[in-house]
Formats: C-alpha cells, sequence, structure tokens
C-alpha cells in the first residue's frame, strides 16, 4: 500500500520507449501479430484491400498500446527492486504459481478425462487463460489506478479471442449486434448503479422499476396517451420513485440496499395492481408497442438508415456523457468527494443530501428508460423482465471495479464490466451451457474479479 | 430513570406492538387460526421462515453489514440436494437427511467466513456471488419443483397438530439461541457486530467469532431447509429470491440492527411471525385475481416503513424507557390471549351471552375462570353482584401486577427468570386448552 510511486505527468500522445531495444522489439512483436493476421485474412477469402486496411490498423493500434505499457514500465522499473533468489521469486508469486498449476492440472485432468475435449481451440483457450493469469497478477501491479480496468480489458479480449475460436460466428455482424443491444440495456440500466455505488450506496429497486417501466409504458399507450407523452411520464415516476429512495434511505445510508428492495417491492406491487383493475388478466398488458419505440431497440432498427438499433448509438452517447460528467463537471467531482471522504466533504460545504437524493433520481430515470427500451425490443408488457437486472448491474459494477464503498470507479469501468459479462454471456450460450449454468460461473467469476482489487485492508492496518 | 441499560432492548416495543395489533386483527378476520390445525399450519407453514430469520440475524449481529442475500437460494439449494439425494436412493433416514442438510449449511456458511477473512472481500459481494451460484446450481440439481421428500417427513406438514417435529425444531433453535448468548462467545460476537476494531484491540479473535458466527448461520440454515422440504414435501428451485427477501424484512421488522451488534432471536422471532400475519391478514380479504399483487406491495410497504421506524428507536427510548418490552410483551399478549380465546369458545361455552367490551384485565380473567368450569358444573355459584366485584378486584390486582412489574423490569437487559415461566405457562395453557376442544371448534363449532 506504501510503495506507490508518484503519479507521472499523463503519458505524451505517441509514447516512445527509451531503450531502442524495446522500440525493435515491440515492432516485432506487431508485425508478426499483422502479418499472422494478414495470413488468415487471405485465407478467409476477404477482399484485398479490406485486409490490407485492416492489417494496417492492427499494427498501429497495436504498436501505440505496447509502446504505452512498455514506457509505463521503464518509469516504474526503478521503483521495484524485488529480490531476486529462488525464495524471494516464489514468495512474491505464489498465488500466481498456485493458480497457474491449478489450471493447468485441471485442464490435464479434463483433457484426460473427456475425449471431446481434445481439440486446438480449447489448447489455445487454455494458452489464453494461462496468459490472463501471467496478465493479471504481473502487469495488473504496476498499474496504480484502472487496475480493475485493465484486467476487465485482458478478461475482454481473451473472452473475444476464445469465442472466436470456438463458436462459429460468433464476430458475425449480427451475433455483435446482439451483444451490444443487450449491453446497451445492461448498460443504461447500470448508470445508476455507478452512481448511487460512487456514493457508497446500492439501487436494488432498479429491476423493478424496470419491469414497472416496461407495463406501464404498454399500459398508457394502450389507454391512448400518445406514446411520445406516455414516455416521457413514465421516465419522470421513475424519477419519483427514485427521488423516494434517495431521501428516505438518506437517513440509512447503511441500509439504502434492503431499502430500494423493499421500495422496489413495493412500487411492482402497486404498477400490477394500477394496471390490472379492471382487466381480467390480472398482471398481464396487452397492447401494441409504439413503432418508434419498437425501432429504437428491436433487432432490425434502424439508426439514421444504418443498420443498427438506435439504442446501441443511445448508450454510447450516455456513456460519454455521465464518463466525462463524472470526470470534469463539479456534480461528477462532489460525488467521487462525498465518496471518498463523508466528513471532509461535507466541511467543505458539498450538500451530502442534495448529491445523494440525486443520484438515485438518475438511477431511477435511468431504469424506467431501460425499462421503455426493453418494451421496444420485446413488444410485449411483462413485469418479470427487469428481474435478471437485479444482480447483473450489481455484478457489473462489481466486475467493472467500482468499490461498493465509494469513492472510487467510474462509469468507464462499468462498461468494461458490462461487456465481459455479455460477451461472456454469449459465449456461454454459444458453447450451449444453460441459463443455469450461465448464472452459476457468474457467481463464481465474481469473487475473483473483485478479489483481485476490490480487497479491504487487513484490520490490522485500520486501528 | 435506568436510561443506560433500557436502550438495550427497546427496540423490540415495535414489534410486540405490531405482533399484538396483527394477531388480534387475524384472529378476528380469520377465526380459524384458533384450532389445532390453525396452529399446527401455522407454525409449519412459518417455521421456515423463521429459521432463516435466526440464520441471517446472527449474521447481522456479527456486524459488517452481512446480509446474506443469498440466505434463500441457499435453503432452496439444501432442500433441493435433499430431495434429489432422496430419490436417487442415498439417503432416506432421519440421521443422514439432518447430517446432509445442517452439513451443507454449515460448509457455505464457513466458505463464505473463509472468504470474508482471508480474502477479504465485503461480504455484500460474497452474498452476491452466492446468490447468483446457487440460484443456477438449484435448477441444475432440479430444474423444476418436483421430487419426494424423505419417507419419514411425510407427517410432518400435515399441520394438524401443534406439537410436531417441526414445533421441537423451532423450540430447539431458539433455545440453543438462548443458551449460547449466556456464553462468552456470544459476548464477543456482538462486541465485533458494534464494533470490530475494539473488539479486535482489546484482544477478541475476531476470526474464531466470525466463523462461529457463520456456523451458528449455517446450522439454522440447514434447519431452516429441512422445515421447508417438510413443509412442501418435495423440492422446490425457485422459491429462493422470495424466501431471502421475506427474510429480509422479517429481519428489519424484528428490530434487528442491520449495522451488527444489537438483535435477538426474540426479534427475529417476533419479525418472522409478523411476517407471516400480515400475509395470513391479507389473504383473509379478498382480493381475488391482484392479491399476489397486494401481498408484494404491502410487504415492501412494511419492509420501508419499518426500516424508517428504526430511526424513531433511539427517540422513543428516550421517552419510554420506562415500559419494559418483555412487560408490555406479557400484558398485550394477554390481551390477544383474551381475544383469541373469546373467539375460539365463543360458540361453545357462550352461545347467547353477549360479550361485553371491556378492558383487558376482566377479558382475560373470565376465560381464564370459565375455561376449566366450562365442564358444566354447577357447584360453584356466585350471585352476580359477587361475581362483579370479584372480577373488579381481580382485574384490579392485574393491573397494579402488570404496571408495577412493567416498571420493575424496565432496566432489565434481558426478560427474568419469571416471566419466562409465565410467557411459557401462558403459551402452554393456550395450546393445551385448543388441543382440548380443538375438535369442537373444528367441526360443530366452526361449521355454523
Amino acid at each position: 500500500m506504501t510503495d506507490i510511486p508518484p503519479r507521472e505527468p499523463w503519458p505524451q500522445l505517441l509514447p516512445v520507449p527509451r531503450s531502442a531495444l524495446l522500440v525493435w522489439l515491440n515492432l516485432a512483436v506487431a508485425l508478426t501479430v499483422a502479418a499472422i493476421g494478414l495470413g488468415v485474412g487471405f485465407a478467409q477469402g476477404i477482399k484485398a484491400q479490406l485486409v490490407i486496411l485492416y492489417t494496417v490498423i492492427s499494427v498501429a493500434v497495436l504498436l501505440w498500446l505496447l509502446n504505452y505499457v512498455t514506457t509505463i514500465f521503464e518509469s516504474r522499473s526503478a521503483a521495484s527492486a524485488a529480490p531476486s533468489d529462488a525464495r524471494g521469486v516464489w514468495r512474491a508469486n505464489r498465488v500466481m504459481i498456485i493458480a497457474m498449476v491449478a489450471l493447468l492440472i485441471v485442464y490435464l485432468l479434463v483433457t484426460a478425462s473427456v475425449p471431446a475435449f481434445r481439440s486446438v481451440t480449447n489448447f489455445i483457450a487454455f494458452l489464453v487463460l494461462e496468459a490472463i493469469l501471467l496478465f493479471a497478477f504481473k502487469v495488473s501491479g504496476r498499474f496504480a489506478t484502472g487496475r480493475s480496468a485493465f484486467i476487465g480489458i485482458m478478461v475482454l479480449v481473451a473472452l473475444v479471442v476464445i469465442s472466436s475460436f470456438t463458436i462459429e460466428g460468433f464476430l458475425s455482424g449480427s451475433n455483435v449486434k446482439a451483444i451490444l443491444l443487450f449491453a446497451a440495456f445492461l448498460g443504461i440500466a447500470c448508470i445508476g448503479q455507478t452512481l448511487v455505488a460512487l456514493m457508497g450506496g446500492l439501487d436494488l429497486s432498479i429491476p423493478f422499476v424496470i419491469g414497472s417501466a416496461n407495463v406501464g409504458m404498454l399500459f398508457l399507450t394502450t389507454l391512448g396517451v400518445p406514446s411520445f407523452v406516455a414516455f416521457g411520464f413514465v421516465l419522470i415516476l421513475g424519477g419519483l420513485i427514485g427521488l423516494l429512495n434517495g431521501v428516505l434511505s438518506y437517513k440509512l445510508q447503511g441500509q439504502a440496499l434492503i431499502l430500494t428492495l423493499g421500495m422496489g417491492f413495493a412500487v411492482a406491487g402497486l404498477t400490477q395492481i394500477l394496471t390490472s383493475i379492471g382487466s381480467s388478466f390480472a398482471g398481464n398488458v396487452f397492447g401494441t408497442v409504439p413503432s418508434w419505440l419498437s425501432n429504437l431497440a428491436a433487432m432490425n432498427g434502424r439508426t439514421f438508415g444504418l443498420a443498427f438499433p438506435p439504442t446501441i448509438l443511445i448508450w454510447i452517447v450516455l456513456a460519454v456523457i455521465v464518463i466525462i460528467g463524472l470526470r470534469y463537471s463539479a456534480y461528477g467531482r462532489y460525488v467521487y468527494a462525498l465518496g471518498g471522504n463523508r466528513r471532509s466533504a461535507r466541511l467543505v460545504g458539498v450538500s451530502e443530501f442534495r448529491y445523494w437524493t440525486l443520484a438515485y433520481v438518475l438511477s431511477g430515470v435511468f431504469a424506467a428508460l431501460t425499462g421503455c427500451l426493453l418494451l421496444g425490443w420485446s413488444g410485449g408488457g411483462f413485469i418479470g423482465v427487469g428481474d435478471p437486472y437485479l444482480f447483473t448491474t450489481l455484478a457489473a459494477v462489481v466486475i467493472g471495479g467500482t468499490s461498493l464503498l465509494g469513492g472510487a470507479g467510474g462509469y468507464g469501468f462499468t462498461v468494461i464490466g458490462v461487456l465481459v459479462l455479455q460477451v461472456l454471456t454469449s459465449f456461454l450460450l454459444g458453447i450451449g451451457l444453460r441459463y443455469e449454468w450461465q448464472q452459476f460461473i457468474f457467481g463464481l467469476l465474481i469473487l475473483p474479479m473483485v478479489a483481485l482489487y476490490g480487497r479491504s485492508p487487513h484490520i490490522r492496518a485500520t486501528v | 430513570m435506568a436510561e443506560r441499560a433500557s436502550s438495550s432492548s427497546t427496540y423490540l416495543l415495535v414489534p410486540i406492538l405490531l405482533i399484538a395489533v396483527l394477531l388480534g386483527t387475524a384472529v378476528i378476520r380469520g377465526p380459524n387460526l384458533v384450532s389445532l390445525s390453525g396452529f399446527g399450519s401455522a407454525i409449519i407453514v412459518a417455521a421456515p421462515l423463521i429459521l432463516a430469520t435466526y440464520a441471517l440475524m446472527a449474521l447481522a449481529v456479527a456486524g459488517r453489514g452481512t446480509v446474506d442475500l443469498a440466505m434463500g437460494p441457499l435453503v432452496a439449494f439444501i432442500n433441493v440436494s435433499v430431495v434429489k439425494l432422496n430419490m436417487l436412493g442415498i439417503i432416506s433416514g432421519p440421521f443422514g437427511t439432518f447430517l446432509v442438510a445442517l452439513g451443507l449449511g454449515v460448509l457455505y456458511q464457513l466458505a463464505f467466513a473463509l472468504i470474508v477473512i482471508w480474502v477479504r472481500v465485503q461480504p455484500i459481494i460474497v452474498a452476491l456471488s452466492g446468490f447468483l451460484a446457487l440460484t443456477g446450481i438449484n435448477l441444475v440439481i432440479l430444474p423444476r419443483p418436483g421430487g419426494m421428500a424423505p419417507e419419514f417427513m411425510s407427517s410432518w406438514g400435515l399441520g394438524t397438530t401443534i406439537f410436531s417435529p417441526v414445533l421441537l425444531i423451532l423450540v430447539i433453535a431458539t433455545g440453543g439461541w438462548l443458551l449460547f448468548t449466556l456464553t462468552p462467545f456470544y459476548a464477543n460476537l456482538r462486541m465485533m457486530g458494534y464494533d470490530e476494531r475494539a473488539a479486535w484491540t482489546s484482544g477478541v479473535r475476531i476470526n474464531i467469532v466470525r466463523v462461529g458466527a457463520h456456523v451458528i448461520a449455517g446450522l439454522f440454515a440447514g434447519l431452516a431447509a429441512l422445515c421447508y422440504t417438510a413443509l412442501i414435501a418435495s423440492g422446490d428451485p425457485s422459491q429462493g429470491t422470495n424466501l431471502t427477501l421475506t427474510a429480509v424484512t422479517a429481519l428489519v421488522l424484528g428490530g434487528v440492527s442491520l449495522a451488527g451488534g444489537r438483535g435477538g432471536v426474540t426479534g427475529a422471532l417476533l419479525g418472522a411471525l409478523n411476517l407471516w400475519l400480515i400475509g395470513y391478514v391479507l389473504a383473509t380479504f379478498n382480493f381475488g385475481a391482484i392479491q399476489a399483487f397486494v401481498t408484494q406491495m404491502s410487504y415492501g410497504i412494511i419492509l420501508v416503513l419499518s426500516l424508517l421506524l428504526t430511526l424513531l428507536v433511539p427517540v422513543l427510548s428516550r421517552h419510554i424507557s420506562f415500559i419494559s418490552p418483555w412487560s408490555a410483551f406479557v400484558v398485550l399478549g394477554a390481551v390477544v390471549a383474551a381475544i383469541m380465546l373469546h373467539v375460539a369458545t365463543a360458540d361453545t361455552y357462550l352461545p347467547s351471552e353477549a360479550v361485553p367490551a371491556t378492558a383487558q384485565g376482566p377479558l382475560l380473567d373470565r376465560y381464564f375462570l370459565t375455561a376449566p368450569a366450562g365442564g358444566a358444573e354447577p357447584g360453584f355459584v356466585l350471585s352476580p353482584i359477587q361475581r362483579m366485584a370479584f372480577f373488579a378486584a381481580l382485574a384490579a390486582v392485574v393491573l397494579t401486577f402488570a404496571a408495577r412489574l412493567t416498571q420493575a423490569e424496565a432496566p432489565a437487559r434481558r426478560m427474568g427468570l419469571f416471566l419466562y415461566l409465565f410467557v411459557a405457562a401462558l403459551v402452554l395453557a393456550l395450546f393445551a386448552l385448543i388441543a382440548m376442544q380443538g375438535e369442537v371448534t373444528l367441526f360443530s363449532g366452526g361449521t355454523p
């Protein structure tokens, strides 16, 4: 904890390592990878211009990344003078070595016992996993901040590599579009969760608000309310629920989790009561979804004539706004200040109540937005549509690396977490695992991800 | 007066008051409750919730904001495991079933504790992880509700008698915790929950204490799963989330502090009973198709309100510190018992006599007097004036006694032995009374 080197100035736009050897090494790696890509591209029979374009782009990006990483290493290598004898090496790396050996044993066991498992793709997958472990332990330690983001990106890249090897058509246009679309739903729902988590709270009412917005929106349009008015009304209602959440939980910040859960229950129940009065099909709402809404979120939606649903664009725009807003606006800085240290923030004159409540309001609004968008996607109202989001929003935030204690993290991290979850879902679906196995794996995945970067200090260090 | 000491259990006043109101309403709305099968099924239905709440309570007392959201899925996991193992023919006897159920609960909670201690991630993340993993694996073990509970459990879930094995489990669990509170280990546990750093610096081995709390929670979870299996007589992988939500609500309703250090088996028991009673009362109103939604909404609102009420506890305890929650419990319990007895016996003993709406004392005394005399023995005759005077005197004595007790017991940290005995005698008398005339209420009184 104490040996974090002082933060150096932001690296220049075009980083170049000081030693010439490293420059050549980077160049060689980049060119080798590009050559492999070139070969594969021609072997697949893609147009020559496209292959050349991709090759050039990949060389440039890879070179930049490699240089960036090596410059960071160079500037920090002086700080770490690790003991070099065998025992020191073992002591410094035992967790990693144990993990890698365990993975090797598991791989060998499975390979030996299951004949269908013996394939080249699985071997590659195994190597990639080992590489991830190595990177996660050795490289991520060099980053003072954004360690979780680095691990997240590593996992993401590895997942994409493994999936594209293992699954036919994983990188096809429609699959990528589907992944992005679902990531957009989850991502929009996660905006509020991230904001709230940054302040040290949690919002478990999100899934219920999503379901209620989903049903309520369809109900209102079926009543004859103009769809845009209904849309705005639902968003405002979502905000009001968020306001209630924020105001009520302000004095009960330790129990915000439970309080929002209760609110969610109440909201979902109330919505169902309201929408099923006078209807013989209690709990179900039938109606037609306005066409602009289905275009917004359905798989075959079009954005300005381009063949992807606008929801993805909305998510990207929102993500950029939130990331920039958190980084540069007064609101964003105060959120971090409050999450980091309540007392000092209050002494500086930041109104805790205002920001706490505002975070919950935003959470409610974005949950309602997700509910409306999901209505456009599915074409029918269903109160349970938000149920998968009860814990996936939390999981995405946690995997991304935002601390649930507040003050550390950001929406950019959550975006990575969302993508990891979504690509993993797609991968698991692709290899034919059922939903319950996916859930099981998600559950087991969260712990090691968090354990890599989200550990609390030992009590010895807090006294 | 005795402000320091009385604040320790004043939080129980709210659930006590609530349970009196709810029980009164429940009995009036649904008189079937006061019968052999009514109480029997009530115990069977409420037992899993009560035990799951105990488990959550043990964890909540340990502090660090440990609310094991995976409690419901854990209970469901043990349930489907037991059922699956039974279907495969691996376990069938009581011994094996108990071993598997308690063992699974303890193993899971042990893993939870070790992860919290060694990996040092927040408990909420472990709980989240466990929730997802267990919910998934439950569906793998048993894709849809079904299967058979072990053979020996078949009579447990009938609910025709009060003194079923489920009640025994409940009593053992409750008594076990109460005995546990006498040990120094419990004092350490509470201290750790209240202020972990202070506990550590004063030499408490907090790791061992935490492991202990989790093991106890695991035992409770195993028992809850057994009761749940007995209740539904099959396996159901899908009810975990609901159980988590209701158990957490019950926990909060029972005044257990989620921040740690405050809570007890009494609060958890009252909370779980309250929650079950809310469901019961709501079920007596016929909402038709939206019944489930009304229940859901009420649970949510009650959870929020009871959380807000915990804010009022410090204020309340400053103003009403002279009231001992235990004595309040006894007095209100007497009132409710009077209402129950009235409902249960209105048809059989007093078919014509209009019951005057009198104060609590006389009502209680009347039935305690008339019940033994219910065998229609005419030897003991009093004139109306004598009877009035007798009742009035007795009521005065009871009221004085209750008031005196309320004040005297106010500074007590826990219920005195006398009150324990008194409550136990009261409950036993009630059960016995109902058992004695249960058939009457069931077959002739219940069906006019």
